[in-house]
């Protein structure tokens, strides 16, 4: 297996980080040895009817369906420059352009 | 040959709870903008999902209405990917183990005739928050009093053959999910949304490569854009092209579909278990009932109000379109009024007045009362529609309203004749002609006298009346 | 006398009052401030004036009157900003608190500081904030250990009694190990998480670093119990503490073959040693056990710790909170990029990258679910022990002691191997305690109890009595 800048570039693009081509290429050479780490577990021998590991408490608890919303101590308005009006403010998107 | 067509629809409904999917705020529509919103529906920093036990009441109830499996086990993963209205950059859905699976929906074709739809799965997600791009110039504003609403997806096997049975499965599980009380599912207020899925191919061969339909703001958009759609693939494969797997946005205004551009990377969504949320566990116990609790869904309504009433199946179809309004007519009846004659006034002015106001301001008791006074010649069908206009509004009873309005009907001879006088003084031609032979004026003069009395006359005593003075 | 029992006895008796406590523990947070150790953050004598005046105030004091407590700047407080060393949240202060908070503060205590930490709680020596590293206090050349390097240097430096770090692979306890501090892992699901900020949602936890193992717990019973807010917290009453003990009769104690490797270091196993000789002596049965997959737990913990916090830091994206960046014409895609680029350091942009990767098309089969399956057996390990007669694990709680500031900063995978004997606890879901057992050249060490889920009281009790009897100042080799 092999990490390269572009593989680098691709997953900084999915993860919505901005990445310069120096910042790539040893981005590469340590993930190449982080997931050369943990491509050990290919060695594991898994019994059959090891399912995926739970942590905490094998049920959800669930909220009864009640208007009871965690107050805020400060407004949105006072958490970031981008709020006006009521609204969250963000560049330009094209008017039908949702990522899904 | 013909190309067949493939249709799949991906419907996602909001669940009827007073709050969100993960918080405790508020699910109600058209708040001021992001006023309904708390630490976890803003993704601050250290806030935490919890479930909300109506919305999997809701989702069950919607999933035994569907028919499905719904599984003991299901579980919570994210979806991952960056959008401005999606403040935690995951949507918390549910993927490889959804709560339920394999359901169906029936149908009525015109060319297939009663159909099975399958249904793959219901699943149950948050929604995301709204974007507002024509409001402030140059941005796009983000509402999230929406972000957390509770959300069932319900997705279609490809068992859809046309525009119009797309259509008509629409139809038929709004109806389900309104009877079984799950969702208001309006399309204007978004409680109801339409994904279409559309490929056409020759039978007996593999499926085409499908496309994405998206934007579909109501049932008959639903229905034009899949039209324009297979229109659109099949002038491609006619003209030896290849169909590209897109997805398409309907524009109501021109009628038109455009490629929506998409992103390259936009669908490695890269899910997996949601770490705040242990898996969800519902005993079958707890399932069954569920099962118990459903009301009576629309087919069992539709050939219990044909039988027990003996109504067309028209009516009854049309009766069923609105549960409260089928309820409605069964309290007309119950409480004494022939159940056809209940019927036509569901269906007429009772439903014009719904639709009015979303209301039934005239109780079964008072309606009953209306079409006893019709029944009993008291006033005239015309009469007893202002009447019940009037009774929307006023609280007095049918009989007060026909008496304060005049509109009781006249079958006193005494005043039936002074009219009757009038009329024929004033048409002594039309009088001639009767007498000439032309006996079928008999119908003008009886027009005159109900105009002349302002529709109080009683048409029945007018006419021994007219026949009378004429011979 | 420990620390917290002392404080609040005082406090509620009338022997002190909080506001002069509070000064106090400003005149120590100036003076560590002047020796450099940069462990505290945000704090203020103003504002240490002001919740010590609410605390002398109340009538009924509580169970922490009056206590200090140093909180790691990932957990979130309504009065000071909470940062979690990121420029990414240079000026948040966050509009709710965390439960933890909440319950301290009506048990009487008061949040001193924040505490420095690695960013969003990334690193295990406290050398990747924002802010700057934190100062080993025993020898300034030297890492505290981290994530929490802060809280556990501010404990061992004695401005605070207690603080509060946080969990993820080890965060509290290798520190404690370096700093010669208690520090306690609670069983996943004892303490809520809400309120503090995500890093690894499985295996995050809020743990306590004390003076002694009395502090510790007392600090833990107060924050324990089932949190309508956190669906992970298990429905169980707050945490009892046992009686203390003075002996160990009864207890078999095992010791895992897997974390007494033979390349182990000399102090270290020195220090051990002589702890395990004073355990038979407090009449403990001892005995040689194996946890198998243990060397599986590191490579773990890589793929489960990364794949959830890339996600968990999917909601750092400038719109809602935290410095937007983006030239003012920028398009969307380069405002996130530029936003996210440049608020996380380098070893957070790193795991997020690894986390992207493991889960990004074709590979969360291969990674993500293995490792969870892994994981599974990892924890089957220490089910096959504990059903088998053991009542507690005894181990190292690190490979060597304190190392030198720089030594592992340019090498991820040497720095990730330095959690390898806390990592398998934190995947599991186990409670355990690193106590201070001696010093090697002056160097803490520590030997960590690890317990089967729920009983921290066993395990605290027992902590106590091993604290009762082991010089944890003294040199392990002559």
């Amino acid at each position: 297996m092999t990490i390269d800048s572009r593989t680098i570039h691709h997953i900084a693009g999915l993860a919505e980080l901005a990445v310069t081509d120096a910042e790539a290429k040893a981005l590469a050479g340590q993930l190449e040895r982080i997931v050369g780490l943990v491509a050990q577990l290919e060695r594991v021998e898994i019994p059959s009817g090891v399912g995926a590991f739970v942590a905490g408490p094998a049920a959800a608890t669930l909220r009864d369906d009640v208007v009871a919303p965690v107050p805020l101590n400060r407004t949105p308005e006072m958490l970031t420059t981008g709020f006006q009006r009521g609204f969250y403010l963000v560049p330009k998107l094209g008017s039908q352009e949702p990522a899904e | 040959m013909t190309w067949e067509t493939i249709i799949g629809l991906e419907v996602h409904v909001q669940l009827k709870t007073r709050s969100k999917m993960f918080c405790g705020c508020s699910a109600s529509f058209g708040d001021p903008p992001n006023t309904n919103v708390c630490p976890t529906c803003l993704a601050l920093p250290g806030a935490l999902p919890v479930p909300n036990a109506e919305a999997i009441r809701l989702a069950t109830l919607a999933a035994l209405a569907l028919n499905c499996t719904v599984h003991e086990r299901s579980v919570f993963a994210r979806k991952n990917y960056f959008y401005p209205d999606l403040p935690k950059g995951y949507q918390i859905s549910q993927f490889d183990k959804p709560l339920a699976t394999k359901g169906w929906v029936e149908i009525d074709t015109a060319e297939r005739g009663r159909l099975r739809i399958g249904v793959t799965r219901l699943h149950v997600e948050e929604d995301s928050g709204k974007s507002v791009h024509d409001r402030f110039p140059g941005k796009t504003a983000i509402d999230l009093n929406r972000a957390g609403v509770p959300l069932a997806e319900i997705v279609s096997e490809p068992d859809l053959r046309s525009p119009a049975e797309a259509r008509a499965y629409l139809v038929a599980l709004k109806q389900i999910l309104v009877f079984a009380g799950v969702s208001a599912c309006s399309m204007e207020e978004g409680s109801l949304r339409v994904d279409g899925n559309l490929s056409i191919h020759r039978p007996g061969t593999p499926f085409g490569t499908k496309t994405e339909v998206k934007n579909l703001n109501s049932f008959a958009n639903v229905e034009r854009a899949l039209e324009l759609e297979l229109a659109r693939q099949t002038e491609v494969l006619d003209a030896d092209g290849t169909v590209d797997q897109v997805t398409m946005l309907y524009h109501a205004g021109s009628d038109s579909m455009r490629v929506m551009r998409s992103k390259e990377e936009s669908h490695d969504y890269r899910y997996f278990p949601d770490p705040d949320l242990p898996p969800l566990v519902l005993a079958r116990t707890w399932i069954e009932a569920r099962r118990e609790e459903l009301p009576e869904l629309p087919d069992q309504k539709r050939q219990r109000l044909i039988s027990s009433y003996g109504i067309p199946a028209y009516d009854a179809g049309v009766l069923i379109g609105e549960p409260l309004l089928a309820d409605y007519f069964e309290a007309v009846v119950a409480a004494g009024a022939d159940a056809k004659q209940a019927s036509n006034w569901v269906m007429g002015d009772v439903i014009a007045a719904w639709n009015d106001t979303a209301a039934l301001e005239v109780s079964a008791p008072r309606l009953v009362a209306l079409i006893a006074l019709l029944a009993a010649n008291t006033v005239s069908h015309a009469s007893a529609r202002k009447i019940f206009a009037e009774m929307r509004t006023s609280g007095e009873t049918p009989e007060v309203l026909a008496e304060r309005l005049g509109l009781k009907q006249v079958a006193d001879t005494g005043a039936l004749e002074k009219w009757v006088d009038e009329v024929l003084a004033a048409n002594p031609s039309e009088v001639a002609r009767y007498k000439g032979g032309e006996s079928k004026l008999i119908g003008f003069f009886v027009g005159q006298v109900m105009k002349k009395s302002g529709g109080k006359a009683d048409p029945k005593a007018v006419q021994p009346v007219l026949i009378g003075k004429l011979t | 006398m420990t620390a917290v029992k002392n404080i609040s006895d005082a406090i509620r008796t009338g022997r002190t009052t909080a506001a002069r406590s509070a000064e106090q523990v400003t005149r120590l947070l100036i003076d560590a401030d002047k020796k450099g150790l940069n462990a505290a953050l945000d704090w203020s004598p103003a504002y240490l004036a002001h919740e010590a005046r609410r605390i002398d105030h109340r009538a009924e004091k509580g169970r922490l009157a009056g206590v200090p407590i140093a909180v790691k700047d990932n957990i979130a407080t309504l009065d000071l900003p909470t940062t979690c060393a990121s420029r990414i949240l240079d000026g948040y202060v966050s509009p709710f608190e965390a439960t933890v908070i909440r319950r301290l503060r009506e048990a009487g205590a008061y949040v001193a500081c924040k505490a420095n930490l690695d960013e969003f709680a990334m690193g295990s020596s406290t050398e990747w904030s924002a802010f700057g590293r934190v100062q080993h206090p025993l020898d300034p050349s030297r890492v505290p250990g981290g994530s929490s390097g802060g809280s556990a240097a501010l404990v061992a430096a004695g401005v605070t009694p207690v603080a509060l770090g946080s969990e993820t692979g080890g965060s509290v306890r290798q520190p404690a190990s370096f700093c010669g501090v208690v520090g306690l892992k609670p069983t996943y699901g004892r303490v809520s998480r809400y309120g503090l900020i995500a890093f690894g949602s499985s295996l995050d936890c809020v743990s306590p670093f004390g003076e002694k193992v009395d502090d510790v717990a007392r600090v833990l019973a107060v924050m324990s119990g089932h949190d309508p807010l956190d669906a992970t917290t298990a429905d169980r009453p707050p945490l009892t503490l046992d009686e203390p003990r003075r002996d160990l009769r009864g207890l078999t104690i095992g010791l895992p073959a897997e974390y007494f490797p033979a390349d182990l270091h000399a102090g270290v196993r020195a220090a051990l040693d002589r702890t395990i000789a004073r355990v038979r002596e407090l009449g403990a049965a001892v005995k040689e056990v194996s946890l198998p997959h243990t060397q599986y737990a590191v490579p773990t913990y890589y793929i489960v710790a990364p794949a959830e916090a890339a996600a968990n830091l999917a909601r750092f994206d400038g719109v809602r909170y935290g410095p937007r960046g983006g030239a003012a014409n920028a398009d969307l895609t380069q405002m996130y990029r530029d936003t996210r680029g440049r608020g996380f350091g380098p070893e957070v942009r790193r795991r997020i990258l690894v986390g992207t990767y493991v889960l990004s098309a074709g590979y969360g089969e291969q990674y993500y679910h293995r490792a969870q399956q892994v994981r599974g057996l990892i924890a089957r390990d220490f089910d096959a022990v504990f059903s088998a007669g053991v009542d507690l694990l005894l181990t190292p709680t690190t490979p060597t002691p304190a190392f030198k500031a720089g030594d592992k900063i340019e090498d991820p995978v040497a720095m990730y191997l330095a959690d390898i004997f806390v990592c398998p606890s934190s995947l599991s879901g186990h409670p355990a305690v690193s106590i201070p057992v001696g010093r090697d050249e002056g160097l803490p060490i520590g030997a960590q109890l690890i317990a089967p889920p729920w009983h921290e009281a066993r395990m605290l009790a027992a902590a106590a009595a091993i604290e009762g009897v082991v010089d944890a100042k003294r040199e392990v080799r002559p």
